[in-house]
């Protein structure tokens, strides 16, 4: 359904673009949140340390520095555990936790005397791990000098804490992202379904099984779905004007033609006479055959149009049957009689009544009708007959006279010619050959197929 | 014999007229599908040319109106539109047969001769009732061989009689086949074409079956 350079495709890369866009915006901003939060609770764990350091720190008598009492966190205890406090006086560490073993705290110079706690970057631990620094500057009640007290933590957990919460969050957002798409395709899909719906009515329409496409549409499509219509409309109109008029203007000619046969016949034998007389059947076949073209012309390439062959043929069998009362004719039509023709009746009429007409004149009294189909596009109308049949190399001259129209000679009619420039003008054709059975002409017409 | 043409062109109903009449038919006009109408519902013609392009109503309406009232004379369908859509059309609203035209007036001739022939069930273009033959292809009589020469209305009347042999006919349905509509009709006259054909043909094949008609014999 969904194509290059399609609707869909094109819906669905901007819903796509879009999908991944704001989640990667989302998983940023939420990650960045999330470290902010983790530093934050480090900062206020970190300062209540340091004030706990800061109020367990006494001079004892020996003029050293320690704390009096039992730090809470025992992993100030334990060496290199990562949390770690330090005592200098802006240069000299004075005292330190168990945990920096032999270590110190790397000093950057005394920090500001303003009772805040001042939080510096980065710094090396005993362990060579990166180290986060809080520190203030504290004035111990003794009156001592004042003292720089610092905790530091390591930065790691901060990085670790953000990493697994950032990977969680990718993996969520990943989930949210192929649900995201999903619903897009549905959207899409859902949404593209009336141009789907015009799509099929279109090739109904093409096929030749309605004439106009049919259905509501909604409000983006349904004007181009009328003006459409409307095109078809004002087409078949035109079409069928023309055939009015082409209808009129054969009922115009043939009247004053027939005047004209008929007084020539009243002329006698002179050569004038005769001359007329050829010329106006000339003047009758030209018209009928260029009308019969120009409507074919404008029906073949119309809208598609599909007639079902079995009731015409059975039509002409019993009129051609009617028309020779003094020649009891035995028509039999077989084979199969629902297929469709891709075309119009009429021309379909005209085409197998010349045939029928034709078996007609030259049979001795067998005619056999044939409908079958030729493949999935094509059907198959054979008229065979059992008259003398035409040799082998006549049958090309008979139809060569349909192509070329200045070589139609006076009196020859229509026959086979017009029926060859129908078929060629739907894209057919005619054959003609012996029929086996019956010894006479077999004309097979091939044509496109409903 | 008599015929009806439904034909709106003025100078082709001309020309079809003469060259029936030269054919020793009773012929009537319409020139429009109303009157053709009316005319073939009324009238007991033998046969009728119809055009399918009549102003005022078409002809397949005209035609399907008769055939609908049971009206069986034959018809034979002179038109311009020539296409198969249309025969078949034309066959099957009850047409007996179908001429596109520009036509050869000859071939109309030999079409009609036939439609009214088989009308009549007669199948050969020679009729003939014991010595006396008529050939419908040129009107001529003879009686053993030896031509007789008749007027329009004495050839009509034994032509109407040799169609319909072996059956008695009156002396109005004669009046009404012999003489077209608009001539001064006198059903009296028939005695006197009857009595000249007795004469003239020389052999009494002629029964008159008295207070009903006129009759030949069916057997050849």
């Amino acid at each position: 359904m969904i194509r290059r350079g399609s609707l869909g495709l094109r819906l669905l890369g901007l819903a796509a673009l879009w999908v991944v866009l704001a989640l990667v915006g989302a998983g940023i901003a939420l990650t960045d949140l999330f470290r902010n939060h983790v530093e934050a609770e480090l900062s206020r764990h970190m300062e209540l340390h340091l004030d706990e350091v800061t109020a367990a720190l006494a001079r004892q008598p020996d003029g050293t520095l320690a704390p009096v009492r039992a730090l809470t966190d025992p992993r100030f205890n334990r060496p290199l555990s990562g949390l770690y406090w330090q005592v200098s006086d802006g240069g000299e560490a004075l005292a330190r936790s168990r945990s920096l073993w032999d270590q110190s705290l790397p000093m950057a110079g005394p920090v500001a005397d303003d009772g805040a706690v001042h939080r510096r970057g980065v710094a090396t631990g005993p362990d060579g791990a990166r180290l986060l620094v809080w520190e203030r500057r504290v004035h111990l009640p003794d009156g001592g000098a004042p003292l720089d007290v610092a905790v530091a933590s390591q930065g790691g957990s901060v990085e670790a804490a953000t990493g697994s919460f950032a990977r969680a969050l990718a993996l969520s957002l990943g989930i949210l992202a192929l649900g995201l798409l999903a619903a897009a395709v549905a959207q899409v899909r859902l949404g593209l379904v009336p141009l789907d719906r015009l799509r099929q009515a279109l090739g109904e329409m093409r096929a030749g099984r309605v004439a106009r496409v049919v259905g509501a549409f909604p409000s983006e499509v349904q004007p181009l779905v009328d003006d459409l219509n409307q095109v078809l409309d004002d087409n078949a109109e035109m079409v069928e004007r023309a055939r009015t008029q082409a209808g009129n203007l054969a009922h115009a000619l043939k009247t004053p033609l027939a005047v004209i046969t008929n007084s020539v016949a009243a002329l006698g034998n002179a050569d004038s006479a005769r001359v007329i007389a050829a010329e106006t059947d000339r003047m009758r076949s030209q018209i009928d055959r260029h009308l019969t073209r120009a409507r074919a012309a404008a029906m073949a390439r119309g809208a598609g149009l599909r007639t079902p062959i079995g009731p015409l043929v059975a039509g002409l069998a019993r009129t051609i049957a009617r028309l020779h009362p003094d020649r009891p004719l035995d028509i039999r039509v077989s084979g199969d009689d629902a297929l469709l023709f891709r075309g119009e009746g009429q021309d379909l009429q005209e085409m197998v009544g010349n045939l029928m007409e034709n078996a007609a004149k030259w049979c001795a009294g067998s005619i056999r009708v044939t409908l079958s189909a030729a493949g999935e596009k094509a059907l198959s109308i054979t008229v065979a007959d059992d008259g003398p049949g035409i040799p082998d190399d006549r049958r090309d001259t008979v139809l060569a006279r349909g192509i070329r129209l200045d070589e139609a000679m006076p009196g020859s009619g229509l026959g086979l010619a017009i029926v060859d420039d129908l078929a060629r003008l739907y894209g057919g054709g005619l054959e003609l050959g012996q029929d086996e059975a019956l010894g006479g002409l077999a004309a097979r017409l091939v044509l496109p197929r409903a | 014999m008599r015929l009806l043409i439904a034909e709106d062109d003025p100078e082709l109903r001309r020309q079809l007229r003469e060259a029936l009449e030269a054919a020793h038919y009773a012929v009537d006009c319409a020139p429009d599908g109303e009157e053709a109408a009316f005319l073939g519902e009324t009238e007991p013609y033998d046969a009728v040319v119809l055009d399918l392009g009549l102003p005022r109503r078409d002809g397949l309406s005209v035609l399907r109106g008769w055939r609908g009232q049971g009206r069986t004379m034959p018809v034979l369908i002179l038109t311009a539109r020539g296409t198969w859509q249309e025969k078949v059309e034309g066959m099957d609203a009850g047409a007996d047969d179908y001429l596109a035209k520009p036509f050869r007036m000859e071939e109309l001739l030999a079409r009609l001769r036939a439609l009214i022939r088989r009308a009549g069930g007669q199948a050969a273009a020679e009729l003939t009732c014991g010595p006396v033959s008529l050939d419908t292809r040129t009107g001529r009589v003879s009686v053993s061989g030896r031509p007789v020469t008749l007027t329009a209305h004495e050839l009509r009347v034994l032509s109407y009689l040799m169609h319909h042999r072996g059956r008695v006919v009156s002396r109005t349905e004669l009046t009404e086949h012999v003489y077209a509509q608009d001539f001064d009709r006198d059903s009296n006259t028939i005695e006197v074409f009857i009595g000249r054909l007795r004469r003239k043909l020389g052999v009494d094949v002629i029964h008159t079956e008295r207070g009903l008609g006129y009759r030949l014999d069916a057997a050849p």
